[in-house]
């Protein structure tokens, strides 16, 4: 099969920016990412969902961009941009015209070095992610689901364990010392990395770079919570509340080995033999052949982009006349069978063709921006490991896993006593939707 | 093409000057059956993506079944003359494949991405599910059964309530109106029903083959005459339905959905199809108005007011028909403040010309994006699709930028009288009655209904 080899050159500025550069020319575009090392898991106790409200606030206008400029200025360049926050990292992203390519590192630049904002728009966006918390979250059926709900019960350290948009509470605390406090500890050159993908010369992505970026100055290394969870030895279970939708609902939860080991490749693939479309194990028991589950998907989430404990995470709304323990008992089956028997040679080399289909197309697009995967994983590759060059190599350790490898981890890892259990019910269970 | 200079903060670059845009050649070719294939090189990653598409949908279904198309198109994928449903799963992960098959308002698709080193291997499975899906009896019953759980799960997606009572509210009894079956029909769908819509619709005088990637034009083609060629069919017989008439006066329809802790907003009026004169105009109006972050309607009711995270205007082209739509989710006690400022933004862009320096600002920006589907082999695809669907010039692509580029604030003006038609834009809520009803009811006559369609007195 065809490999990819992906030209990466990367450099650090003497204030600690790291700076990737991405060079390929099928367009004239290209994709610009800010990454900072902080995501929801670390974020301040008493401030459930501050990451993300911070991110907002990002977008409120920092020295020479007041608010609307910098939105103003991407989109009248041609270009579109977003930010979002994750467990360990947060990222702030524009595709453009490449003839914009200064702009929006200046303006970038300006938001790293100084973030402008006052009480008014601490309020305005407060505001805004509460209405982005109830679209997503409290109006909708299965809103959160199991994202929000199951880490609550799967972890005890609450770096992992809580409310990663925010308790309303919470984010009504929160004020503008905070802002510029979590600015000031956080979002300093030598805890971030730029990315310059596309329609772009290394040397010009770094001149830039260095030009725009390299009179901000360097902040003290900044101190994280330790996320270590303690050993699981018992089955946790845990219940909510469905408000909208009939249907009962369970997410399992197993925890993941670390990541960049053996046992994590093998992992990966055993998650593709479980949940890999409509050929996985799961859907096919549960779904197609027992007829049990109306929906059922899962997996390990954004595997390159987490840092910290996670887990491998099945969903399933099932019919409702069969029980939870029924359906349970259904699933364990197929883990069990997985454990006893293993998978085949034949069922290995599809997993490998698959994973590799699947990684070339993560790596050129997503969330209608060019190239985000592979920006997504440079970003991670360096914040995590200091090792950009792994998105050309990271395949090779899922190749060379063999058989015996993802039956052992199905023993190892698949565990009542490593997992969490959580039942969404609904609750207008058996009558109908008013 | 210009490009503005000038700039209002101090130290913003200015722009670049701007790169060529280089659109691929598309290769069309009509096979000997009638198959129409467009063939376009793409070498960004070593996979391709395809669609195949029938030109007939849900919309020319409708006297068979409301649905029925998409039905149909589920239970395609179960099972071949060759194949079964679990043996088609496993060939596709086993080619590194993605594919699904559906059907909307005026189409059904099978859509495909692999490898390039595997292309002849997924042709011949697309070939099979078009001309040889089996209609396997207890796959049917299986896909019905499941079809009936997700019509009551989407019952209770906001979303989906307004897009519902919408398409009702502005097509009436044109078949455009139905999203979706009700369950009762679903649960009357026969397997002689999808049999007898696949033998009409999934033919190669009804079909586009695209197929965007890693390839060489001339050996694919070769490749797609191979698998493809001996396929045979006519084109399916329309039915014509009457014009939807365009409802008058502002009304107000809400969708009662107890306990809600949030109101969705989504209004909407007649508008035009892709292959008007106007659309472009139409399009960049849209921009200025909710269609980008940096328009009015964001800047104005989620910048300044805080009143929601998500609003968002469309222009919706149907095949027949077309809609213009704003929609937004907001807080329950500022419903009536939010529809206040959704009329005056539109008004204001009926009544106002637009500054030279905004319309350049909205003319760069939908020029800017058009260029993006060049990066990816799946934004190419949708590109060309769209032109290849509804029939628009050949030099659609690389005319674009240019004809955004000539429209005035005047032109503007006289598409935001014409189309952004707020004297009689109708109005869904879907939210909590007892918080809403009195705010909704300043906008217009209001018909309650529950999430079923019922009308609530």
């Amino acid at each position: 099969m065809k490999r990819l080899q992906i030209p990466v050159e990367s450099t650090t500025l003497a204030n600690g920016l790291k700076v990737v550069v991405a060079p390929d020319t099928t367009a004239p575009v290209v994709t610009v990412g800010v990454y900072y090392k902080i995501g929801f898991r670390l974020e301040p106790r008493g401030r459930s969902g501050f990451a993300h409200l911070f991110e907002h606030m990002m977008f409120q206008g920092s020295a020479n961009a007041p608010k609307m400029q910098h939105i103003k200025l991407i989109n009248s360049s041609g270009g579109v941009l977003n930010g979002s926050t994750h467990y360990d990292v947060t990222n702030y992203y524009e595709a453009v015209p490449s003839n914009a390519l200064e702009r929006v590192l200046w303006l970038e630049a300006d938001r790293m070095r100084a973030l402008k904002v006052d009480d008014e728009n601490l309020r305005n966006q407060r505001d805004v992610v509460k209405e982005e918390v109830r679209v997503n979250v409290l109006n909708q059926p299965y809103g959160g689901f199991p994202w929000l709900d199951l880490p609550p019960v799967a972890f005890r350290n609450w770096a992992n364990s809580h409310n990663f948009y925010g308790d309303f509470n919470d984010l009504d605390a929160a004020d503008l010392a905070d802002v510029q406090a979590f600015f000031k500890t956080y979002y300093v050159p030598n805890n971030a990395v730029l990315l310059v993908l596309g329609d772009v010369k290394a040397e010009e992505g770094f001149a830039l770079a260095k030009k725009l970026f390299a009179d901000i100055p360097a902040g003290a290394a900044p101190q994280f919570a330790d996320p270590t969870e303690t050993e699981q030895t018992e089955e946790r279970r845990g219940d909510v509340e469905e408000k909208f939708g009939t249907l009962p609902a369970m997410a399992i939860g197993y925890v993941v080995p670390q990541r960049r080991t053996a046992d994590w490749c093998a992992m990966a693939l055993l998650d593709q033999a479980l949940h890999g479309g409509r050929a996985g194990k799961l859907y096919r028991e549960l779904v197609l052949e027992k007829q049990i589950a109306v929906e059922l998907d899962g997996g390990i989430d954004d595997i390159f982009g987490y840092n910290g404990p996670t887990q491998m995470v099945t969903r399933i709304l099932h019919k409702p006349e069969y029980s939870s323990e029924q359906t349970l008992a259904a699933f364990d089956e197929v883990i069990r069978e997985v454990q006893q028997s293993g998978i085949s040679e034949e069922e290995l080399t599809q997993l490998k063709v698959k994973w590799q289909s699947d990684y070339f197309s993560t790596l050129e697009g997503g969330h209608g921006i060019p190239r985000y995967g592979l920006m997504h994983l440079l970003a991670c590759f360096t914040l995590f490991d200091n090792e950009p060059q792994l998105v050309n190599t990271i395949l090779d350790g899922f190749l060379a896993v063999k058989c015996e490898d993802v039956q052992a981890a199905a023993r190892k890892y698949l565990l009542s006593q490593k997992r969490a259990i959580v039942f969404r019910t609904p609750a207008n269970a058996g009558k109908e939707a008013a | 093409m210009a490009t503005r200079a000038v700039e209002t903060n101090s130290g913003v670059p200015a722009l670049a000057s701007e790169r060529q845009v280089t659109w691929p050649k598309r290769q069309r070719t009509v096979l000997a059956n009638g198959l129409e294939v467009i063939l376009v090189e793409s070498h960004a990653i070593p996979k391709f993506h395809g669609e195949l598409y029938f030109r007939s949908g849900n919309a020319a279904a409708i006297d068979r079944g409301p649905g029925l198309a998409e039905m149909t198109a589920t239970v395609v994928r179960t099972g071949t003359a060759k194949r079964t449903s679990r043996q088609i799963e496993e060939d596709l992960r086993g080619l590194g494949a993605d594919l699904s098959s559906s059907a909307g308002s005026d189409s059904c698709a099978i859509a495909f991405a692999g490898l390039a080193d595997h292309a002849e291997p997924l042709l011949e499975m697309v070939n099979e599910l078009a001309r040889e899906a089996a209609f396997p009896a207890a796959e049917f019953e299986r896909e019905r059964r499941q079809k009936l759980e997700e019509i009551k799960l989407s019952r209770t997606e906001p979303g989906f309530l307004a897009s519902e009572r919408l398409r009702k509210v502005l097509f009436g009894a044109h078949p455009y109106a139905t999203v979706s079956p009700t369950e009762e029909q679903v649960a009357g769908y026969q397997r002689d029903q999808l049999v007898s819509l696949y033998r009409d619709f999934y033919t190669p005088a009804n079909a586009l083959l695209l197929l965007v990637g890693d390839f060489q034009p001339e050996a694919m083609l070769r490749n797609v005459e191979k698998v493809f060629g001996a396929w045979r069919g006519a084109k399916p017989q329309g039915s014509v339905y009457p014009a939807p008439a365009s409802p008058r006066g502002r009304q107000v329809h809400l969708v009662h959905v107890p306990g809600a802790v949030q109101t969705q907003i989504l209004a909407g009026c007649h508008a035009i199809t892709r292959k008007n004169p106007d659309w472009i105009r139409l399009g960049l109006t849209n921009s200025l108005y909710g269609g980008a972050f940096n328009s009015r309607l964001v800047m104005n009711i989620r910048e300044d007011k805080g009143y929601t995270y998500s609003p968002r205007s469309s222009v919706n082209p149907l095949r027949q028909y077309g809609y213009f739509s704003v929609s937004a989710a907001v807080r329950n006690d500022v419903v009536a403040a939010s529809l206040t400022e959704i009329f005056y933004e539109m008004d204001k862009l009926r009544s106002v010309r637009v500054p030279e320096p905004e319309l350049l600002d909205a003319q760069n920006y939908l020029s800017g994006i058009f260029s993006m589907g060049l990066a990816t082999q799946s934004g190419l695809l949708g590109q060309i699709a769209v032109v290849a669907l509804n029939e628009l010039p050949d030099d659609y692509l690389e005319t674009y930028r240019q004809k955004v580029r000539v429209l005035t604030p005047v032109d503007l003006l006289e598409t935001a009288r014409k189309y952004l038609d707020s004297a009689n834009l109708q109005i869904v809520v879907v939210g909590d009655r007892t918080q809403i009803e009195s705010q909704a009811r300043l906008f217009g006559d209001l018909q309650a209904y529950d999430a079923h369609g019922r009308r609530l007195d």
